[in-house]
Formats: C-alpha cells, structure tokens, sequence
C-alpha cells in the first residue's frame, strides 16, 4: 500500500515536527506584544489579522506550517492508529483515511490563505 | 523453498493480534516516568491535532467578512477561551520539548552504552538524562503556560 518505508516516513515526521516548531515560533511571536508593541487582542483585530495575510512572505509561511504541520499531525494519528491493531485491512484503511484527511485540511486551510491573501 | 507469496500467507495467518490496544495505554501498573512521557506525548499530539483542525476552521471565518472574523473572536476571546488557549501552549511546549528528546533517542543520543545485564536488571538507555529530558520538557511547558497567561490575562 505504502510506497515509502517506514523508516522514510519516521524521517519525514521528525523532519516536518521540527520545522514545524520554527514557523509555530514565528507566527506566535508576531503577536505578542513585545513584537507587535500591541496588546494581544489588539493584534487579532480584523483589519490586522488581514494585512498579515496580504503580507507573501507571511501567507508563505502560514502555507508551510499548514503543510508541516498537517503531515506531522495525521502521521501521528496514523502511527498512534496502527499501534492499537494491526491487519492489512486496518493498516490500508488507516492510511487511506488520515492521507484524505491531511490532504482536505490542506485544501481547506489553503482556501484560506489565498481569498484573505487577495490571490483567490 | 516457499514463495514469496506463500511466506507471506503463512506470517499472515500466524501474526499475534494486539490485543491489549487502548487498555495498554491506559493501564497504570506498568507506569515509570518513561512510560508517562510516552502516554502524555500521544495524549498532548491528538489533543494538538484536534486543537489545529479547530484553528483552520475557525480563522476561515476571515474570508467571511469583519462581522464573522468578530463573531469567532466573541467566542474565543473569553476567559474560557484564553483557559483553553493556555492549555494549547502548555501540551504544545511538552510536545515539542519531548519530540525533541525522542529525537535524540532514536538517533542514539543519550542512551548509554550497553553493558552486561546484571540485577536489578536496570536497563542504562533509562538513564537521568532521559529522566532529566522528560522534566526538562514539563518545567518548560510549565513555564511557557505563565508567560502565555501573563499575555492574556494582561487586557483583562
């Protein structure tokens, strides 16, 4: 079913947690205060949350930690699904699921970025 | 000699179910910090993964309008809200502090030489600096839940 070992996929889930925490880093830091030099509510505000959004490298980075994350998070949940059975229907089956899944969450969160970004 | 496909019928058929499942998770007579750690890694990364589907689905609000991206900040920005929030920080510092250290681990940092197993049969891969890298990964998470309350309790 897999087209990739087990190993390769463990090398992507470590790769994707660790990116994954320096894009989380930068888009958590962009709302504290420190940064902003607003408070936190102030930063959440529509007009602000938007021209973060208009901002390419900032919509780059939110489509790469959707990516990252997305890919780490499902994988997780299919490693965590595998260890409770174990079959080849069960396996296929949870492998066909979390790949949809990850993969609509992507579409989804994508949407996003590119009609708050103007390019959608 | 068998064929690849008859070898593999023959596994099959003579695998051992996991049975325990669940149960083996939650079953608290085998608990060390170790095992702690692992529980509370795959509890904290569900819990996150829950957590993320919400976050996409909640700031798609923005492409609705200022009326709708308002209405889902009503929701959040409440004290329960900022509690659940705090809760996030907490279980995604731990997470990524212990990935780390299980990071390490399975590239063969930090776990010992072997050496001959003789009683109490302590195995050296459980060593203090897994021990150390499982506190390390609560004090943090501990730490990053007050800075994260500091910042959204201070509007209140």
């Amino acid at each position: 079913m897999l087209m990739l070992k087990e190993s390769q996929i463990m090398k992507i889930h470590y790769i994707s947690g660790v990116a994954a925490l320096f894009v989380v880093a930068v888009h958590i830091l962009i709302r504290l205060p420190v940064v902003t030099g607003m408070p936190f509510s102030m930063s959440l505000e529509y007009e602000n949350v938007v021209a973060n959004y208009q901002n390419i490298a900032y919509a780059v980075l939110l489509e790469s930690m959707l990516v990252l994350i997305a890919i780490h998070g499902f994988n997780g949940l299919r490693i965590i699904l595998l260890e409770f059975r174990q079959n080849i229907v069960w396996e296929n089956g949870v492998t066909v699921f979390t790949l949809v899944a990850m993969i609509a969450l992507i579409a989804y969160g994508t949407r996003t970025i590119l009609i708050a970004n103007g390019l959608g | 000699m068998k064929s690849f496909k008859e070898d593999k019928i023959y596994w099959d058929s003579n695998r051992r179910e996991n049975r325990e499942g669940l149960k083996a998770w939650l079953n608290p007579s085998r608990y060390g910090w170790e095992r702690i750690s692992y529980w509370l890694q795959r509890l904290t990364g569900v819990f996150l993964l829950i957590y993320f589907v919400g976050h996409v689905i909640e700031t798609s609000s923005l492409v609705d309008g200022k009326d709708a991206w308002n209405a889902m900040l009503e929701l959040t920005q409440t004290t329960w809200g900022h509690l659940f929030l705090i809760l996030v920080i907490g279980t995604s510092t731990f997470h990524s502090a212990n990935g780390i250290r299980l990071l390490f681990t399975e590239t063969g940092r930090g776990l010992g030489k072997p050496g001959r197993p003789d009683y109490p049969y302590s195995p050296v891969s459980l060593n203090y600096r897994q021990k150390s890298g499982i506190w390390i990964a609560l004090i943090l998470a501990a730490t990053a839940m007050l800075y994260g309350a500091n910042i959204l309790f201070a509007g209140e």
